[in-house]
This record gives structure tokens, sequence and C-alpha cells, in this order.
């Protein structure tokens, strides 16, 4: 049996957790918007983290699709991050060149890559809709 | 605080002086004002010996950050500018005195009066009611300003013109601040290619505020007492000022209150056209709400850069930059939206 260490993931929620709960209540006035935003950074981090490559896994098939190539293989780490980014680069390069202009699975695709990162940094923003 | 040390303080209350033709300027209690994620404000006290400004006098010192932003107006470019807003009836703070020569402070800056009143966006949008007679007013002030006109008044012929127009000059520019970044993100790139493939012709170029905005007005209770924040102001198309006031991004979470977050789009369009005597070119608000969209998301790119870059590590500006996806959101409907009106 091992005894598990907090990776940088554990570090982060319990260091989130006791500032939010200990530290946050004593924070004087003028100190409270500094105070909110490490709140807000921290919060950020963590679900980057947590998340991890998920985001770009579940988007790649669909974006290979939409660029008319065939659904790469199972990639993983550095790998992953390289095609999804040179497959987005291959997007924006059509996107400006006028090829996408009448694309309805653009526009999905648009909303699915902006619905995942605003999941990381303001989960509460896509909740939120317009009343 | 270190901008008015031991050292620069006799300077500038002898640089005041002069140019307020006063025996003796002496400066008062020197604070930070917030708000200065782009400019630095100091709210200070000036108690004047003799000359046309003899008396104690609130005024602010406004100075250049430590890295500009792309397309702001240098200092004496936005004293003019707010000279002329000042001269057109605008309820802009009263210009009084610039200063181009780096020997007084180290920077360029000019000193304004100071208004009374509160403008932090998340407070403003907090009233139970719409404040409509806010928003109308708000809407008489930008036409005013949107009387001055290129090659009508004094000091503003170093403004450039927007070539070929002020919809491209636009997507240009956020093209250029971007850095390549329309090529990795496609929200942007797709933005931006709306912004092209839809720009409108402009038949007027008048002088716009270019971050007309809730957060950028001072109201004392309940009423308007200074527009702030001049220092993105240039000749552009009109429409650009309402379509900046209305967009999702500066409702501060009151998106079902369209001007700004604290009244109706209609509100402030009254107060609009009872000064332009024209009615509001609503698709073309669509437009410029479009633009504004991309333009702040293209500015919290480069705020956050400025963090990343280790030039100026801050954790305001590294989250502004994470700011980014709702902003993308917001366009994502706005384009929704606009081409729902179309069909």
């Amino acid at each position: 049996m091992t005894i598990k260490q907090a990776d940088a993931r554990d570090l982060l929620g319990i260091a989130l957790k006791t500032f939010r709960e200990v530290v946050l209540p004593a924070v004087p006035a003028e100190q409270r918007v500094p105070a909110l935003m490490i709140v807000n950074a921290l919060s950020i981090a963590e679900r980057e983290l947590a998340a991890g490559q998920e985001p770009e896994r579940r988007l790649i098939p669909k974006l290979a699709k939409l660029l008319g190539e065939a659904v790469p293989e199972t990639l993983d780490g550095p790998d992953l991050a390289k095609r999804f980014a040179e497959l987005s680069g291959r997007l924006c390069a059509g996107i400006t060149a006028g090829a996408f202009d009448d694309n309805p699975d653009l526009r999905e695709y648009l909303w699915e890559v902006t619905r995942a990162r605003l999941a990381v940094t303001n989960p509460k923003y896509v909740t939120d809709p317009p009343k | 605080m270190t901008l008015i040390n031991e050292q620069s303080r006799p300077r500038l209350e002898a640089w005041l002086a002069g140019q307020a033709g006063a025996r003796r300027v002496t400066i008062g209690e020197v604070t930070l004002l917030s708000g200065g994620s782009i400019q630095q404000n100091l709210a200070m006290t000036l108690t004047v010996d003799g000359g046309r400004f003899d008396g104690r006098h609130a005024v602010v010192l406004r100075t250049s950050p430590p890295t500009a932003i792309a397309d702001t107006r240098s200092k004496s470019q936005e004293f003019a500018i707010l000279r002329a807003a000042f001269q057109a009836g605008v309820k802009a703070p009263e210009p009084l005195f610039s200063c181009g020569d780096r020997a007084v402070l180290g920077c360029d800056f000019y000193v304004m009066r100071r208004a009374a009143g509160a403008g932090a966006g998340f407070r403003m949008v907090k009233n139970e009611a719409p404040q409509r007679e806010l928003a109308r007013e708000l809407g008489r002030q930008i036409a005013r300003l949107h009387t001055v006109r290129p090659g009508t008044v004094e000091g503003l012929d170093s403004l450039p013109l927007p070539e070929p127009t002020p919809a491209l000059a636009a997507v240009r520019d956020c093209r250029t601040w971007l850095q390549g970044e329309d090529e990795r993100d496609p929200v942007l790139a797709w933005g931006l290619r709306w912004l092209e493939r839809n720009a409108p012709p402009t038949e007027e170029l008048v002088l716009c505020h270019r971050d007309y905005r809730t957060g950028n007005y001072l109201v004392e209770d309940g009423r308007l007492t200074a527009i702030l924040d001049w220092e993105f102001a240039g000749w552009s198309d009109p429409m650009e000022d309402l379509g900046w006031f209305c967009a999702r991004s500066w409702r501060f979470g009151r998106f079902d209150r369209e001007a700004g977050g604290i009244a109706d789009r209609d509100d402030l369009y009254a107060g609009y056209e009872e000064v332009s005597g024209k009615p509001v070119d609503r698709a073309r608000v669509d437009y410029w709400e479009a633009v504004a969209e991309v333009r702040w998301g293209t500015i919290v790119l480069m705020q956050g850069g400025r963090h990343t870059s280790g030039v100026e590590p801050s954790l305001e500006l590294a989250l502004t930059g994470r700011m980014l996806p709702a902003i993308e959101l917001d366009l994502l409907l706005h384009l929704d939206a606009v081409e729902r009106r179309r069909a």
C-alpha cells in the first residue's frame, strides 16, 4: 500500500477551501477586491487542472469533421495539444479566407468551443442565460 | 504615490503656478484613484494663491500607464479632445492644464477638475427600477459630442482619420493588436470575418468617445455628473458609441436592461434623437455592437499580455485576459440575434 501525497490539484483545492473559509471572512474591506481576485484565480486554475485535456479530446473529432479530415487516432499529452492547435489554425485560416461563410456546422462548433472554455473560466456565465 | 514625492512636488507646484498665473500653488492630500487599469489617476487638492484660479480646487492629475495600450491617445491629444467635448457642452470634467515637459514629472500629464459622484459599473446596475432618465441623458450627451466634426475644432488635427472606413479600420486595428491570435482562435477569426463581410459605409465622421459605457461615467443622486476615460476617443461612425454602450459585455449582468444595464435601449435612443434630430440607425448599431465584442475581446487579450509578458505582473491584468470566453459568448449570442432579426 502506498501513501498518496497531495498533488497540484489537491493542493490548489485545499488552499482555495482554506482561503475561502478561514482567510476571506477576516479580510478587511480595503483588501476585499484583491482577496476575491485570488479566489477567482485559484478557482480557474483548479477547474483548468480538473478538465485537463478532456475538452480538446472531445472537440478534436468535430474539428476534424468540419475540415473534412479523418478523425485522428487517439492522441494524448503534447501530441493531442499539437494536433488540436494545428487543426484550429487551419480552421481559422479557412474562416478568414471565407470558406466557412455560410456553414451552420461552424457556428455549432464555435458555440461548443466557447462553452468548453467558459466552463473553465466562468461556468456561472454559461448557466446564466439572457433574461 | 511615487509620482508625487519630495523632489517632484515643488517642481509640479511651480509649474502649476506658472500655468494658473498664480503667486503660489500648494498641493494638498494626494490619493490614487481606482479604476486605473489603463490610466493612472491622482486626486489632489490645489490651493491657488492669486490669478484667475485663486482659491481651492479638487482636481485629478492623469498620466499614461507604464506600458501603453494600443490606440490610446497621447495625454496632449486627450487634453485637446476633452476641451473639444467640454466646449460642445458635454459633461466632461473641465480640462485645466496640460504638460508635455517631462522635466516636471517624468511623463506627460494633464490636470482636470474633479467631478463628484460614483461610477463603479457593478453598483450602477443594482438599482431596483430602471434609470430611464439617466439613460436618456446619456443619449443626449453623446449626441452632443457627435456634433464635433473633423476640421471644425482646433487641436484635433493630429487625430487620425479612419481609412478606408471606420468599420474596416476597426477590423484592421483588431487584427494588428491580436498579433496572430485570430489565427488560433476560431471565434475571433469568425467575428472578424463577419465584421468584414457586413461592414457598412459611413456617411459621416464625428468625434466619438469610443469607450462610452457604464463604469465610465459618474452619477450623484441619480444624476449624471461627468463622462470620464477619454483615452480612446477619435473620429468614427456615430453609431459606434451607441453600440459600445449597449453591448452585452457592458451590462454588468443586467442583460435585460440593454442600455448599459441601467435602462432600455429606447431610453438611450430617445435622448440621442432628441439632440441629433435624426433617428438612430438600429441596423448600424447592431453592427457596431458586434465590433464592440470583438474589440473588447482583443483589448482583454492585450491586457492579459501585459501580465504574461512579465512587463507588468498583475493579478488583475491576468484575470482580465481570462475574460475572453465570456466576451466570445456575448459575441455569438449577439450575432445569432442579429441574424434572426435580418431573416
